[in-house]
């Protein structure tokens, strides 16, 4: 059964501007998402005075889940190789920063614990028996522009193939997949083409215009569009961004079936939730393929968490208080569209009974 | 991120020693969604009024702790500097600002990172020139900060 949740990433706008803070973010999700109950949280955001937290902290934490009824089911932790300035963090030293997250997420109830995408299988190896120990399971990202299936000689083309294969041959249910919606982005992310636009357009020029080149992947490939906004705004494919703003989806949601097994968390990454035209009440993620995905998780039972990873706030900081999007929305918005699409078994995809 | 907001508007004040101007300073926060250890901080481009500044010329006065160079910064390698907690960038200049309206461009420079990079062996030796690189805003900001 799809289980949905949020990850607390998707009130990070919140957590600079001190308008909301964790307690404010679990009473959210806990009496406004229709009913979701995982949390996911990014350890050095939520957590107070990371890596050292008051164990203060870690008991109001565990009262206040409990309080509401949530689940802990993901800490994000991330492998600052730099950490230490004079060297490249040693596996070792990698594995050492793994295991004291593991520590602190078993402390704080978690279930699963997200690496990051560039961890070496050698660092896991250390950290593994831990993680074993604490009953904590391990789980790679598959994140934009990663595939599912390998593709030879592509950055991060092998690293899925890599993990299924250590998964098999140690039969270890301590290390899984994550796979991050994102991979399955198949049309542009249209706050991230306003963003570019604005270096140099107005606001409603380069909302207009954005509009407008998100519109043009109804009809047009995606090698036409880029085709078509390289001739009419060369200064946005000179930008630093440029090269994320057109890109196609890096793994299909087929794709999905190959690894199910595998899979202990999903992030429902998402940029901006719209209304359906014709259709009060009921919002989609146009650059994403969620009915799809969602279809596939349901056909093959799949049993765990699609938690929200709102990312949309990003590319609108850069205008007024007023310009600022509302997560707290956008997430509600999101739960209507994933727990709609859950409940849809009606749904037929005939190109997956091929 | 936050381009519009990584510098409080209403922050900028000269710093006085033993009574006299040596510099100004002004209140910031991470470019980030995850706070990340101090070491991390590998400096600031900051341009008030036209002038760009030497990272010599610069510290930073976060966690309650005196100003501190991007030295000693890089040797605080398991202290965190929280998302939601503000700092001071101080920045050298004997006399400080006159009262009024002042431009600052400013881009902060982390080394903050998803796993192992490709550049990782090269930042080491050769850390990125602040304002070109590092980081998870991509463009310098431009601020109207008035000294009262």
């Amino acid at each position: 059964m799809i289980h949905r949740g949020v990850s607390l990433y998707s009130y990070q706008q919140n957590e600079f501007f001190h308008t909301m803070n964790w307690k404010d973010e679990l009473r959210e999700v806990a009496t406004n998402l229709q009913g979701a109950d995982g949390i996911e949280i990014i350890s050095e955001c939520t957590i107070p005075h990371y890596p050292f937290p008051p164990e203060s902290f870690i008991y109001d934490w565990n009262n206040e889940m409990a309080r509401w009824g949530l689940k802990a089911v993901t800490m994000d932790t991330y492998v600052d190789t730099l950490q230490f300035r004079n060297h490249v963090m040693t596996f070792e030293e990698c594995a050492e920063r793994l295991m004291y997250d593991l520590r602190l997420a078993k402390a704080m109830g978690f279930r699963n614990m997200r690496l990051c995408h560039n961890v070496p299988m050698d660092a896991v190896r250390i950290a593994l028996p831990l993680a074993e120990e604490l009953d904590i399971r391990m789980t790679n990202e598959i994140h934009a522009p990663s595939p599912i299936v390998p593709v030879e000689g592509e950055e991060f083309g092998e690293t899925v193939a890599r993990d299924v294969a250590f998964i098999q041959m140690t039969g270890t249910k301590h290390y899984g997949l994550q796979p991050d919606m994102g991979i399955f982005q198949n049309k542009p992310n249209r706050v991230m083409i306003a963003y570019a636009l604005r270096a140099f357009m107005s606001i409603e020029d380069a909302d207009a215009a954005s509009r407008d080149l998100v519109d043009r992947f109804d009809e047009m490939g995606i090698e036409e569009v880029t085709e078509y906004a390289t001739k009419t705004y060369p200064q946005l494919m000179q930008g630093p961004i440029a090269r994320h703003l057109f890109r196609g989806a890096s793994a299909k949601p087929l794709d999905l079936y190959s690894i199910m097994p595998y899979i202990y968390c999903i992030h429902g990454k998402f940029y901006e939730m719209t209304e359906i035209p014709g259709k009060p009440g009921q919002y989609e993620e146009k650059s994403m393929q969620y009915a799809k995905v969602i279809n596939i998780l349901n056909d093959c039972g799949y049993d765990g968490y699609i938690d929200s990873e709102y990312e949309g706030q990003r590319s609108q900081q850069d205008m007024g208080y007023e310009g600022l999007p509302d997560e707290v929305e956008q997430v509600r918005r999101h739960h209507e569209m994933m727990a709609r699409l859950i409940a849809d078994k009606s749904y037929v995809n005939f190109e997956m009974k091929f | 991120m936050y381009d519009s907001f990584l510098v409080r508007r209403d922050s900028l004040q000269n710093v006085c020693k033993d009574g006299e101007a040596v510099g100004f300073k002004f209140a910031v926060q991470l470019a980030n969604y995850r706070g990340i250890y101090l070491s991390l901080v590998n400096g600031f481009y900051v341009n008030m009024d036209g002038v760009e500044y030497d990272q010599d010329d610069l510290t930073l006065e976060v966690n309650g702790q005196p100003p501190r160079t991007m030295t000693e910064l890089s040797k605080a390698v398991w202290e965190h500097w929280d998302l939601q907690d503000e700092a001071y960038v101080n920045v050298r200049k004997p006399g400080g600002l006159e009262k009024g309206t002042h431009k600052l461009g400013y881009l902060p420079s982390t080394m903050d990172a998803y796993g192992y990079q490709a550049h990782d062996e090269e930042w080491v030796k050769n850390p990125p020139k602040p304002g070109a690189g590092g980081g998870k805003t991509f463009r310098v900001c431009w601020f109207d900060l008035e000294l009262k």
